[in-house]
């Protein structure tokens, strides 16, 4: 397997085309209606892609909020290119050693799916021939682009798709590495490096939705598959597995039928519409009555290979059903996995008559609100049946959170590229950084920190995940001890944030230096470290009221030795028994009642000491 | 040994006698390797950089250095031609046909990527490739007339435009389509409603604040708005169809008199002022005004009598008396937008007065662009009136110059020319101005 990643980054600063702020809205002024057709590039092909979009002919409709203006409404041309993320750009670039273009020309990319009002995104290529080290092996960087974020979708519904304006025109950057990644892990790994590097740049949104990686996935003798829009970087790896699974299993099924028929499917389907109200049960009931068309088409050779055997979830079956769903269907049945779905018996064997199939012919059904839309849809899935003669089609697929794909749409080529004529070129020797300028890289980073500080390499990467290297070098640098800052920043705020809602207000300097401050003097103990971390983020409070609002006042030896009297009077027979050994039986007792207000170590001291001064054989 | 030095030129020079589409290979000297197709330079690009288009679709721009390399790979030009034949046959013009005049403008451009702007496209194979749909309703014919941005339309284009409208109804069209650039596209509105005084159906102009080589272009639901209420409105005047809100779904009809363009970038660019448009066109269909004209049962009228020798005058602070008498050298009318109800500065008392004596016509308009021009509210109109100052009513600005140009081609009395501009000739005026409608 051959993986290449394409990661997107949106950036913390302003809009990349015009002056608004980089932020989602909740708050929608007023809705618009558009539609979009298809344009061609400079020599007015259009791109596959493009001509698959227009042919689902949608209504676009667009919320309009205080994150957007007359530029994303595409009212107004776009305004000068954002020097800031330009900036941001150049310095990734830098880090990546990546060498940026004499002058960049900002392109239209078409996209009609109408997530973008104009009916493209802008994109321009900055930098190309980069390089990135990821755990001692070199990736390559072809190219950093720049580029719009698309409108946010927000719901879909027959024939109008729905979107909201606040996060078009957020700036990307987008990192492609080249096809040298060969397993699941390590695309994880490279993914994670690329985001520590943009975070470096101090200038990157956080959360979900603010990186977004897309895979391009080749195994030997298959094709490049694009899957797009990877959030989740743990189920990288189970993207590129399945996949894998699913190009293997799609060449044994083209082998097969080739074995069997060289007969290729009709061209134009039957049609199969009376046969709908003989359909009496099922989920194919009552679209007769509906005035539903149904149609059928023969797959010469097929029969048995479209539904099983079922292996890790994969069927041609459904891929087929995924591209008739492409075109605004329900789905499709398939020869294999009937009788079933009220079509059985004499209805089965007239689909089979009508359709002439042969014992090895397999078949598809169909039913659409109208003829011409069924035939439209049943088009695209002949074209399926045509390619899985020839084995994989070049797809865009889109993730699901199982770990397999469905698919999306046609692999986009450069017929879609033109450039944007309404903004200037840019020459980035004007507004890139100079070396002395560039944030240190995550890898030059991890090593310095892990030597001077002496802590695990591990621990150091994930307080750069953190994006936290900042306040932990100012925090260990006012003397507070390496290990105890490394564990608040890398662990307990983490653990402190879990269970509040999105977003997570980050604690201010002063607040970490309090909890660190509370540790020192004993006020808590490190356990309790998280619980008042959470309830100062849920209630903001300082760090002596979260520690009282969770029960975590500080404790004083001599409440801790009372306490500790008190348990070893409540276990009087058991220290007669068991003599000092009952230190191990009663530790967790004290311990559920003073955790994180004293330091377990302490507790055990107190513990000990109580018990040997109780089971002291007395002087005779 | 200078001479074996590659020349500062030669990779440039190479690239530069390429044919754009050329793909090329350049290895830099500077490390990098880049293969491509030239593409065309663009407008403002200098000195040694060429751009190339990529496999993966993205131009970029490269400065050459003397010592690159550059490899020629292919020199067909593998960027196709600028244009390509429409796609499908054209509906027949048997039947009850709408023409299309084309003038330019941004309705009938699409990018040049040699100046990096937009260009008008070339012929009507080129037009349709932008709006195959563009015949759905029923037959088309395009009739190229101009082909220029609307800034450079001039006032006998007008009537040439006007003439070729005329016979295209002599012709038998149902309706007329002018598709025109939207800067100017009111002026040619007004000067068309005065150039044909009875009208057997729609004209109606239309334009496009997007160009059309865009997939969200408002060209393509103008025109087919537009082309709808030329076939089938019942409507006998001069009209401009444009987005009536943002959306793609409605269309404003606005009297050709009483529109202007107040945005510039804005698909609802277009208003009429000091009033409600006079129809819709939406999915319900086409509604009209009551005072809307329906199409006249007699022939089409052409009056096509016009003199250029009129000005339109913004005053503003600080505009030079001795500059504008200057200026208006040979002029038979001067159409002033004054501040306000209609007011100038008294510095300007001796021009107008000298004018007036000479028998030029001088009229007054609000360049608030909306309510009314009234002399009796100041003292300072109450002196102009005095002086001789015709003051128009709500009239727009440009809408009273275009009316000028037509007055003073059809008189060389003033009191004629006087009494033709204060004469509501086709609903250029209106008399109520009810609350709530503040434009």
């Amino acid at each position: 397997v051959k993986v290449g990643l394409e990661v997107h980054q949106q950036l913390a600063v302003g809009k990349l085309f015009c002056d608004c702020p980089s932020q989602l809205s909740e708050e929608v002024r007023e809705v618009l209606v558009r539609r979009l057709r298809p344009t061609g590039g400079e020599n007015l092909t259009v791109d596959p892609a493009v001509a698959f979009e227009a042919a689902r002919g949608h209504l676009f409709q667009y919320e309009v909020t205080d994150s957007d203006c007359l530029v994303e409404a595409d009212e107004e041309p776009p305004h000068a290119i954002n020097p800031e993320a330009l900036r941001v750009a150049l310095t990734v670039s830098a880090l990546l050693h990546a060498r940026p273009l004499d002058e960049i020309v900002v392109m239209r990319k078409i996209v009609i799916d109408g997530s973008n009002t104009s009916g493209f995104q802008r994109t321009a290529l900055i930098a190309v021939d980069g390089t990135i080290e990821v755990e001692g092996k070199q990736y390559s960087i072809p190219s950093v682009c720049l580029e719009e974020d698309a409108a946010r979708k927000i719901g879909e519904k027959e024939g109008e798709v729905r979107y909201r304006l606040d996060r078009l025109g957020i700036p990307l950057v987008e990192i492609a590495t080249g096809p040298e990644i060969t397993e699941g892990p390590e695309a994880r790994a490279v993914a994670e490096e690329i985001g520590a590097v943009l975070r470096a740049t101090r200038k990157v949104r956080r959360g979900i939705g603010t990186i977004r990686e897309d895979l391009n996935v080749s195994t030997p003798g298959g094709t490049r598959i694009e899957i797009k829009g990877v959030q989740e970087l743990r189920l990288i790896q189970k993207y590129v597995e399945q996949e894998e699974i699913r190009q293997k299993f799609l060449l044994a099924i083209r082998d097969r039928v080739r074995e069997r028929s060289s007969e290729l499917p009709s061209e134009t389907g039957v049609n199969l519409t009376s046969l709908l109200s003989a359909i009496t049960s099922g989920p194919l009931r009552e679209l007769g009555s509906r005035g539903h068309a149904a149609l059928g088409l023969r797959l010469p050779g097929f029969r048995g290979l479209l539904g099983g055997p079922v292996r890790e979830g994969e069927r041609l079956g459904r891929e087929l059903a995924d591209y008739a769903r492409s075109q605004g269907l329900k789905g499709l049945l398939h020869s294999d996995e009937l009788p079933g779905y009220g079509i059985e018996g004499p209805l089965l064997e007239r689909v089979n008559l009508a359709l002439a199939c042969g014992p090895e012919d397999g078949f598809v059904l169909l039913a659409a609100p109208s003829l011409d839309r069924g035939q439209v849809a049943l088009e695209k899935v002949r074209l399926r049946v045509v390619a899985a003669r020839e084995g994989i089609p070049a797809e865009t697929r889109d993730p699901l959170p199982d770990g397999r794909t469905r698919y999306s749409r046609p692999l986009p080529g450069r017929d879609r590229m033109y450039p944007e004529t309404d903004v200037p070129t840019i020459r980035p020797a004007l507004g890139g950084p100079g070396p002395e300028q560039l944030p240190e890289l995550p890898r030059v980073a991890r090593e310095r920190i892990a030597r001077t500080c002496a802590l695990n390499p591990e621990v150091v990467s994930q307080i750069i995940r953190q994006d936290a290297l900042e306040p932990f070098e100012a925090l260990v640098s006012r003397g507070f001890p390496a290990p105890a800052v490394a564990r608040l920043l890398a662990q307990d705020v983490t653990e402190g944030s879990v269970g509040l809602p999105e977003p997570v207000r980050e604690l201010r300097f002063e607040e970490l230096e309090a909890v660190l401050q509370g540790l020192g003097r004993g006020q808590f103990a490190k356990e309790g470290v998280p619980k008042i971390i959470h309830a100062m983020l849920e209630h903001g409070s300082s760090v002596e009221a979260a520690a009282a609002r969770v029960g975590l006042a500080p404790l004083s030896r001599e409440e801790l030795e009372r306490l500790t009297e008190a348990l070893l009077d409540a276990n009087a027979a058991l220290l007669q028994e068991r003599g000092e050994r009952a230190v191990s039986a009663l530790m967790g007792d004290l311990m559920q009642q003073v955790r994180g207000r004293r330091d377990g170590r302490e507790v055990a001291q107190v513990l000990e000491a109580g018990v040997r001064r109780r089971t002291a054989v007395p002087p005779t | 040994m200078a001479s074996e030095e590659p020349r500062a030129s030669d990779a440039l020079r190479t690239l530069e006698e390429l044919p754009a589409g050329s793909e090329v290979e350049i290895i830099r000297a500077s490390g990098g390797t880049f293969r491509g197709f030239l593409v065309p330079r663009t407008r403002g690009e200098v000195g040694a950089t060429i751009h190339l288009k990529l496999a993966s679709g993205y131009n970029i721009g490269l400065h050459i250095a003397p010592q690159d390399v550059v490899r020629i790979l292919a020199t067909p030009p593998a960027l196709g031609p600028n244009r390509v034949a429409p796609t499908r046959p054209r509906a027949g013009g048997n039947g009850e046909w709408v023409a299309l005049l084309t003038t330019g403008g941004t309705i009938a451009s699409r990018i040049d990527y040699r100046t990096g702007g937009v260009r008008p496209v070339q012929d009507e194979d080129e037009l349709l490739t932008f709006y195959p749909h563009l015949d759905q309703g029923g037959p088309v014919r395009v009739i190229p007339i101009f082909d220029r941005l609307s800034e450079e339309i001039l006032p006998g284009d007008w009537l040439e435009l006007a003439r070729r409208v005329a016979q295209t109804f002599q012709d038998g069209a149902r309706g007329v389509v002018v598709a025109h650039g939207t800067d100017t596209l009111a002026f040619t509105a007004a000067a068309l409603s005065y150039a044909l005084p009875s009208l057997p159906g729609p004209v109606v102009l239309v334009g496009a604040q997007r160009s059309p080589d865009r997939p969200s272009s408002d060209g393509s639901s103008n025109l087919g708005a537009a082309t709808e209420l030329a076939r089938t409105g019942n409507l006998g005047e001069v009209v401009v169809v444009m987005h009536r809100g943002l959306s793609d779904s409605a269309f404003a009809i606005h009297r050709g008199t009483r529109v202007r363009k107040m945005h510039s970038t804005r698909r609802d660019a277009f208003e009429t002022r000091n009033g409600a448009p006079l129809g819709v066109i939406d999915e319900h269909g086409i509604h009209l005004a009551h005072e809307a004209r329906t199409r006249s049962a007699g022939a089409v009228r052409l009056d096509d009598r016009l003199d250029e020798r009129g000005a339109l005058v913004w005053f503003y602070p600080g505009l030079a008396p001795e500059r504008v008498e200057h200026s208006l050298e040979g002029v038979r009318g001067v159409i002033l937008a004054g501040t306000g109800l209609g007011h100038v500065a008294r510095g300007h008392h001796g021009w107008i007065r000298r004018a007036i004596d000479r028998g030029v016509f001088v009229g007054m308009t609000t360049q608030c662009l909306a309510g009314i021009a009234d002399p009796y509210v100041y003292t300072t109109g109450r002196e102009l009136g005095a002086l001789g100052v015709t003051y128009l009513q709500d009239i727009l600005p440009e809408t009273a110059y275009v009316k000028l140009l037509f007055a003073l081609g059809r008189s060389h009395h003033g009191d004629e020319v006087r009494r033709f501009l204060l004469e509501d000739v086709v609903g250029e005026f209106e008399p109520r101005h009810p609350v709530g409608r503040s434009l």
